[in-house]
């Protein structure tokens, strides 16, 4: 008769695997770490390209699907102007993709000229900030990951109170990431800081300055945004910074 | 084999000369209101000779108020052929189809002229140059020669002289009725019990669908009520148009409760019917190299959970409208079209279904991004302060907006239209203030009140 010794490290070792199985029994398991190797798809179709060459280069491809992922900034700093980008990318490719405008703040002609095929855009406007609203636009979010089929899915939180976006109970970003998991949905929160903080998806943290063309008062005109734009991506490894120039529709044109 | 041709009197009513027909025989032709063929084969026994059932069939359509002419026949062109040029009743012995056409005007074969042939008249002139008037004449010419001449038509149409028919006879079903109903053995007041209900009466309602490979193109919910008033209608009745045909029982189902939420019955239900228009079933051909776009059962279930949870107009596809109006768009309803349909349309020259498609002047390629505005749907009421015309500080009070000094700023750009009702007029302005956020101001000419139209972002 053998006594196998039962050390420290080996009821620790118990205790970990006994941890991780009931995690993973109850799909948690890649939702609240960072220390498990990433299962995501490595084709060329696992992610969204933002379509700006150098973000994507340093996000390895884009944003990715089945992830829950932010673009963060304050006013001015270009995150609309990115994120209608981004939008206008997927529609080129045939997605169809959803905006859940919380405020209602979306500039019709602004999508139409960032190139997003409309017919293809599902925009659901809510109307005035208050904590209902925004139940009812988080309500509208998950309807429309549930119902599936979206590219690109974003909840536009851009200018909604922090005392509101503050009673928003942290399990709801868990509950979306747990919808989408696997699924070929990417979705988008565009808020002025980070909220969710999904350890799969990506955060882009915006800070940017409008630029102004034209020498004299008479001749001044805005020419475009200079957007310093930071990746991170904890599980991914990804921690760098893009310098990104948007123009004028005008200038753009000429 | 032995066919009847029945051609009714200019003015017949719709479904009249096809009742009359389904009296003979189950198997019948409906060509249009006036026009039906009947398969008589296996009737005599029933009716006795051919002379006795044309005869019976005339008797029988004069009882229902309708002058027609009857033509027996061995084919069913012949058939056709003779009613239209007989008055009365016409009977062809058997085998002797070609001889009694052979007298027949060849005009005659304009009227039957299937699709993908050469226009009947203008065949007919081609005859009428050869000097053939009648349709023994076509018939008698030698077929290589006439294939040669007029290729694949021509022998069609000598085949058609001949009293040929071109294809076997397609039955006209009668229309179904596509509906259910239930009586309820206690009225129900709430919508949740309904929900089962409905459930029970779609199950059988789709696989009838399905059986018949039909969708259904609007749904009719009939709710009979219990009579609490004299106010109490008797019937709560809710049309449903489907943006698809569809015949998911869950998603029929889905639909109704939907609804029914937005336009609750005003008092218990004590009887449900269901009932679909039909149309034809829907066939989808999958790509393997684009994305599939979600089913249309799913999409309405999710369109019409939306409406009901942010409002009707509320969620759609935006579309830009003809106008020069900075904030002027509408709404439309989100009905993706697949990229397959489009690359196919473009293939064969027609248009994408939705109108707006392309409208965004967009699908360009790949460029830097353009500046977006986040526009305020009501604009912000700013106060500003203006030296040497120019806006040098502006407040405005609205939290999560901050103002102060501004640093830059270009304009004033003068925008005016819709002089005509109620238009606009004013000086738009763009500026950044010190905090580094930009805005788009604008001062309302007439009353010289500044507004915050929106963020550049």
């Amino acid at each position: 008769m053998f006594a196998i010794p039962l050390g420290g490290e080996y009821m620790a070792n118990i205790a970990r695997v006994a941890l991780e199985n009931a995690l993973r029994d109850r799909k948690l398991d890649r939702t609240l770490t960072t220390a498990l190797l990433a299962l995501e798809r490595v084709d060329d179709g696992a992610m969204v390209p933002v379509d700006v060459a150098a973000i994507d280069r340093c996000l390895q491809g884009g944003v990715p699907r089945g992830h829950l992922s932010e673009i963060a900034g304050p006013c001015s700093s270009g995150r609309t102007t990115l994120l209608l980008h981004l939008l206008s990318a997927a529609t080129r490719r045939g997605e169809i993709v959803a905006l859940v405008d919380t405020l209602d703040r979306l500039d019709v002609a602004s999508a139409a000229a960032a190139g997003i095929d409309l017919d293809r855009l599902l925009w659901i406007r809510g109307s005035e900030s208050s904590w209902a609203l925004i139940e009812r636009a988080l309500k509208a979010l998950n309807l429309v990951l549930q119902a599936g089929g979206f590219g690109v899915v974003v909840i536009d939180l851009a200018e909604v109170p922090a005392s509101t976006l503050k009673q928003i109970p942290f399990t709801t970003w868990m509950r979306v990431q747990r919808v989408i998991e696997g699924s070929d949905t990417a979705c988008l929160i565009l808020a002025s800081e980070p909220l969710a903080r999904s350890s799969g998806g990506l955060t882009m943290a915006l800070a940017g300055r409008t630029t102004w063309a034209g020498a004299s008062s008479r001749s001044r005109r805005l020419a475009g945004i200079d957007m310093r734009v930071r990746v991170m991506s904890p599980r991914r490894r990804i921690d760098g910074e893009v310098n990104v120039q948007a123009l004028t529709s005008e200038i753009t044109a000429s | 084999m032995l066919f009847a041709a029945l051609f009714a009197a200019e003015g017949t009513p719709p479904g009249v000369l096809a009742d009359v027909a389904r009296e003979f025989s189950p198997r019948i032709d409906i060509r249009s209101d006036r026009d039906v063929v009947l398969d008589l084969n296996g009737v005599e026994r029933l009716f006795g000779n051919a002379r006795t059932i044309a005869e019976e069939l005339r008797r029988t359509a004069a009882d229902r108020g309708i002058r027609v002419r009857v033509a027996i026949a061995g084919t069913r062109i012949a058939a056709r052929l003779l009613v239209r040029h007989r008055a009365g009743l016409t009977v062809i012995e058997p085998d002797t189809d070609a001889p009694a056409l052979a007298p027949l005007p060849i005009s005659l074969l304009s009227e039957f002229a299937p699709a993908p042939l050469t226009p009947g008249e203008e065949l007919g002139r081609v005859f009428r140059q050869w000097g053939i008037r009648t349709l023994g004449e076509l018939a008698a010419l030698p077929s290589d020669d006439l294939a040669a001449r007029l290729g694949e038509d021509g022998m069609t149409w000598q085949r058609l002289a001949r009293g040929e028919d071109p294809h076997p006879l397609v039955p006209s079903l009668p229309e179904e009725r596509f509906s259910q109903s239930l009586d309820l053995e206690w009225p129900i007041e709430e919508l949740e019990p309904l929900s089962f209900v409905l459930g029970r009466l779609m199950e059988p309602l789709s696989t009838h669908l399905e059986r018949r490979d039909r969708g259904a193109a609007v749904l009719h919910v009939r709710l009979h009520l219990v009579r609490i008033d004299d106010t109490t209608p008797a019937v709560h009745e809710r049309s449903l148009q489907l943006p698809a045909p569809m015949r998911d029982a869950r998603a029929l189902r889905t639909l109704a409760l939907l609804d029914l939420e937005s336009n609750p019955p005003p008092a218990p239900i004590d009887r449900v019917e269901v009932a679909v228009d039909p149309t034809p079933g829907r066939i989808v051909q999958f790509s393997l190299l684009t994305r599939a776009l979600p089913t249309p059962e799913r999409l309405s279930t999710l369109m019409a959970r939306l409406h009901a949870l942010m409002g009707e107009t509320r969620c759609g596809a935006p579309a830009l409208v003809d106008s020069w109006r900075p904030e002027a768009f509408e709404m439309r309803p989100f009905a993706p079209v697949d990229v397959n349909v489009i690359d196919r349309n473009k293939a064969s020259g027609l248009r994408p279904q939705a109108s707006g498609l392309g409208q965004s002047q967009g699908l360009r390629p790949s460029a830097k991004p353009v500046l977006a505005l986040r526009r305020c749907r009501l604009p912000i009421p700013a106060r500003v302060r203006v030296n040497d015309n120019r806006p040098e500080y502006v407040a405005i009070d609205r939290r999560g907006m901050s103002g102060g000094g501004i640093e830059s700023c270009a304009g004033p750009w003068r925008t005016a239209g819709d002089w005509w009702r109620e238009g606009w007029d004013r000086d738009e302005w763009e500026v950044t203030v010190r905090g580094g956020t930009t805005y788009r101001l604008f001062r309302a000419r007439d009353t010289d009140r500044w507004f915050v139209e929106g963020i550049v972002d």
